[in-house]
């Protein structure tokens, strides 16, 4: 594979069909970190690519508005109330309320058509380590987190990353926080004189705060850090469905991204891994910037970065490196990225594709139009899959039901007979149903294919689509073997 | 419910690895078809054994408690209850063909589910040291294969290149690939990803067409164990137990988060009894969960992360229903760290037991070569004997 097309691979989202090759392309990956970012996508699949309307991407208070007003009609619809009891006022209430299938066609949109497709390989890195599982209550919250939570932050300190995300209402309520409650709260206090009053501690997000979005557990804390943790916590997050004259009495404010219940905190200080933390609101940023900058954090996340973008088995001088940008920067990552992308375009090694991002390569590579546009969203279509079903037969999504540990970057991880018959249908069904503008000899050429590629497509004899699906799940393709 | 015929409380000893066998082939390496199937459902996120199985006998259990246990459980004997959820189970139980071993664990003590599951999947003396899994250990030294119902292969069945997987797709404009397609193109990768994509010529051969639930892909399990060719072991997956909130409803402990999982794993030990057929006679079923959860419940009406829970046994294989526990107690300081049950079996026991049973390995073999535990307690006797 030509160079600039192997950096891409590694790093990026493959060159589109009809984009133009950048000269230099140590540079071109060094500008890529400071591109744009907006949302580009297309109103229908016969129109040219252009960004995403304002209206289909409200801030977090209409976010949720209208998740209150589905719930809202949900009730009426359980109680058979205001003509909500059929199944043509269900649908309408999910299309007009719910922000899943929107929110995630918009984020395929951005790696088929964006520019900035570096960036986006790094954002799909960060929303998988702070991964927001779909619990149908996270459906209007997971798309503004990958926007506004990793996208918008990607050039800050990896500690402005760590306190946005915690705070995130989608991760609040991912992880339990929105309803733990300080044991010597007001609000315990009160719960406890009544019988039909349950309020307390939920050590959820605490634990994975540590175990997962930080120092790892190989930094030893033990339950008390935890228990810790969570107390510092206590108060963070609010209902997201919850009216808004009720939240600004509880948080003072109506910024669901800043919401805090006084009444609910843990009063006095807290140690977390022997670091002090002092009461209220702001115990929880003193919190976040000490784990940002902990040694454990550094090793875990630089290894983990070298792992995704690298090879499976990073070397010592790699990851060391790594982490002596981190530490030199205080954790900024723009400088962290940077170091990051110059030694996997330097490592001769490959790296297996997740299944999302080898999907997004074939679909750029052969032009293919496999995915609605925002217009056609809510529509059927005999030949395009929903995005949500796509993604789920394909075994990987950020909308889908998860655990909070996200993907693995293990090959292990994605090679089974079954993931791998899923590339041969997406590969198929790319070509069958895609409108695929680039013949498959013209894509070789392009790329620059190498001999036992060729000499694949090669024996699969004259049919054009059987060539695509071979190219297309060959080695060299999937990031399994070397040119 | 039918008087069950169970003891107050089997008390188990267990003592260093017994020197008693029970009749089994002791040689490591069986020839041909071994003496039954082994099927493990995966309770992801932490099953609460205190719910699933309530201990009513104890006397601190309602004290502690009350708003966590299912109201209309089905007694097992004095002691011991089972869920309202695990209808079909409690069947099974009446019929002496199910079994449930209670204060349990793999030993791992840090509630990560992370490292828990890879724990209690690869089988090693500490997180994230195999890159195989106990039960593909096991078929390697048999001799014979497995399959996952699942897309991916989960880590408990790599180690053995037979072992395979299986689980329906549904993509519009895509057929099942051929299998000449499917052959070529694996010639063109590296042998041992090459024998993992011929897996899929066979299947492309075989057109099976299931749907996609875990009961109905525990009926296509057991049919495909049952075929004279076919697996001799299983693994499906069911998730969402890490009950932290909402674990009940409100003022209906029988009903919840909990229940309505619970009620799932009743449909695929249902799935796999009728699938089997004739196969059940020498299978067992056996449920594996990273760690059970806090005896209190927290302040969200569900359970933080803990450590000793229940393993659910089901299969023709089992001579009699017992519930097989050293009961620890649940009291304050009998608790593990204050707020778990205290695991007094270690469930790598549990699983080297069901191995033993159904694969023929001779249990010194399986507790040094699957589990790397030469001293691993032997606890066959106690559910087998």
């Amino acid at each position: 594979m030509h160079e600039s097309f192997r950096i891409a691979q590694k790093t990026g989202l493959m060159f589109r069909y009809d984009q133009a090759m950048p000269e230099d392309m140590q540079g071109w990956v060094v500008q890529q970190l400071q591109a744009e970012s907006p949302a580009i996508g297309i109103a229908n699949i016969y129109s040219t690519a252009e960004e995403w309307p304002a209206e289909l991407q409200p801030n977090l208070a209409k976010r949720s508005a209208m998740w209150r007003q589905f719930r809202q009609l949900k009730k009426q619809q359980r109680e058979g109330k205001n003509g909500q009891d059929n199944e043509a006022a269900v649908q309408a209430n999910r299309k007009a309320n719910l922000l899943r299938d929107t929110d995630e066609l918009k984020f395929v949109h951005r790696n088929v058509y964006g520019a900035d497709q570096v960036k986006l390989r790094l954002a799909a890195f960060w929303a998988n380590h702070f991964t927001i599982g779909n619990t149908f209550d996270t459906s209007n919250m997971i798309g503004h987190a990958i926007d506004e939570g990793i996208i918008a932050k990607l050039n800050g300190s990896f500690a402005d990353m760590l306190y946005g995300i915690t705070t995130h209402p989608g991760m609040l309520t991912y992880l339990d926080n929105v309803w733990s409650a300080g044991e010597r709260s007001e609000k315990a206090k009160d719960c406890n004189r009544r019988i039909d009053c349950h309020a307390g501690l939920n050590d959820n997000l605490g634990r994975e705060l540590l175990e997962l979005h930080s120092v790892s557990p190989a930094a030893g804390y033990n339950e008390d850090d935890i228990h810790s943790a969570a107390k510092v916590l206590a108060g963070w997050g609010i209902d997201f469905g919850e009216d808004v004259a009720r939240m600004r009495k509880l948080t003072g404010g109506n910024n669901h991204w800043d919401a805090y219940k006084k009444r609910w905190q843990e009063p006095g200080s807290k140690t977390v891994m022997g670091k002090r933390i002092y009461a209220g609101k702001k115990g929880l940023r003193q919190l976040t910037d000490f784990l940002a900058l902990h040694e454990h954090t550094i090793d875990y996340i630089a290894t983990k970065l070298c792992r995704h973008f690298i090879s499976n088995q990073p070397s010592s001088e790699e990851v060391q490196a790594v982490k002596q940008v981190w530490r030199d920067t205080n954790g900024d990552l723009l400088a962290i990225h940077t170091k990051v992308l110059d030694l996997a375009i330097a490592s001769p090694e490959v790296k297996f594709l997740w299944p999302m991002t080898w999907l997004f390569q074939v679909v750029r590579l052969s032009g293919a139009t496999f995915f609605q546009g925002w217009e056609q969203r809510h529509d059927y279509s005999n030949d395009l899959m929903r995005t949500q079903k796509v993604f789920k037969e394909l075994g990987q999504s950020f909308w889908s039901e998860r655990q909070p540990n996200g993907y693995s970057d293990d090959p292990a991880e994605w090679m089974s007979a079954e993931m791998f018959e899923r590339r041969l249908r997406f590969a198929h069904a790319i070509y069958e149903n895609g409108r695929v503008r680039r013949s498959t000899s013209k894509i070789m050429d392009r790329i620059g294919a190498n001999p036992a590629t060729r000499q694949l497509v090669a024996s699969l004899g004259m049919s054009p689509r059987d060539q695509f699906v071979a190219l297309m799940c060959s080695p060299e393709l999937m990031g399994l073997e070397n040119a | 419910m039918p008087k069950l015929n169970l003891d107050r409380r089997s008390l188990l000893k267990a003592g260093a690895a017994s020197l008693f066998m029970s009749g089994l082939p002791v040689s490591g390496f069986t020839q041909g078809k071994p003496p039954g199937s082994i099927n493990v459902i995966i309770l992801e996120g932490g099953m609460d054994g205190l719910a699933a199985v309530p201990p009513i006998g104890d006397p601190d259990l309602m004290s502690i408690r009350r708003v966590l246990t299912p109201d209309s459980y089905q007694p097992l004997n004095d002691f011991f209850g089972l869920h309202p959820s695990l209808k079909f189970f409690a069947q099974l139980m009446a019929r002496g063909h199910a079994s449930a071993v209670h204060a349990t664990s793999f030993p791992y003590t840090k509630r990560s589910h992370f490292e828990g599951q890879n724990l209690i999947q690869g089988g090693g003396l500490s997180p994230f040291s195999e890159t195989s899994g106990w039960l593909g250990r096991a078929l390697e030294l048999a001799g014979v294969s497995g399959r996952s119902l699942s897309l991916d292969m989960p880590l408990i069945l790599r180690g053995h290149k037979d072992n395979d997987n299986f689980y329906p797709a549904s993509i519009r404009g895509s057929k099942q690939p051929a299998a000449d397609l499917v052959q070529l193109i694996a010639m063109g990768h590296a042998s041992d990803n090459a024998q993992v994509i011929n897996q899929v010529a066979k299947k492309s051969e075989a057109n099976i067409k299931v749907p996609r639930d875990p009961a109905s892909l525990a009926k296509y399990a057991g049919k495909a164990i049952a075929q004279a060719d076919g697996p001799v072991a299983s693994v499906i997956l069911v998730n969402s137990f890490d009950t932290h909130a909402s674990q009940v409803d409100d003022g209906d402990a029988d009903s919840g988060r909990l229940a309505t999982q619970l009620a799932v794993v009743d449909d695929v030990i249902s799935g796999y009894r009728q699938g089997l057929g004739d196969a059940w006679d020498d299978a067992i079923i056996l449920t594996l969960t990273e760690f059970g959860r806090t005896v209190a419940a927290n302040g969200t009406t569900g359970t933080d992360h803990g450590y000793g829970s229940v393993g659910l046994l089901a299969g023709g294989s089992l001579p009699a229903s017992r519930v097989v526990a050293d009961w620890p107690g649940l009291g304050k300081r009998d608790q593990f760290e204050k707020r778990d049950l205290m695991a007094t079996i270690d469930y790598r026991s549990v699983c080297a037991a069901c191995v033993e049973r159904t694969l023929g390995l001779d249990h010194d073999l399986i507790a040094s070569q699957i589990f790397h535990q030469a001293d691993l307690p032997r606890v066959y006797d106690a559910i087998f004997a």
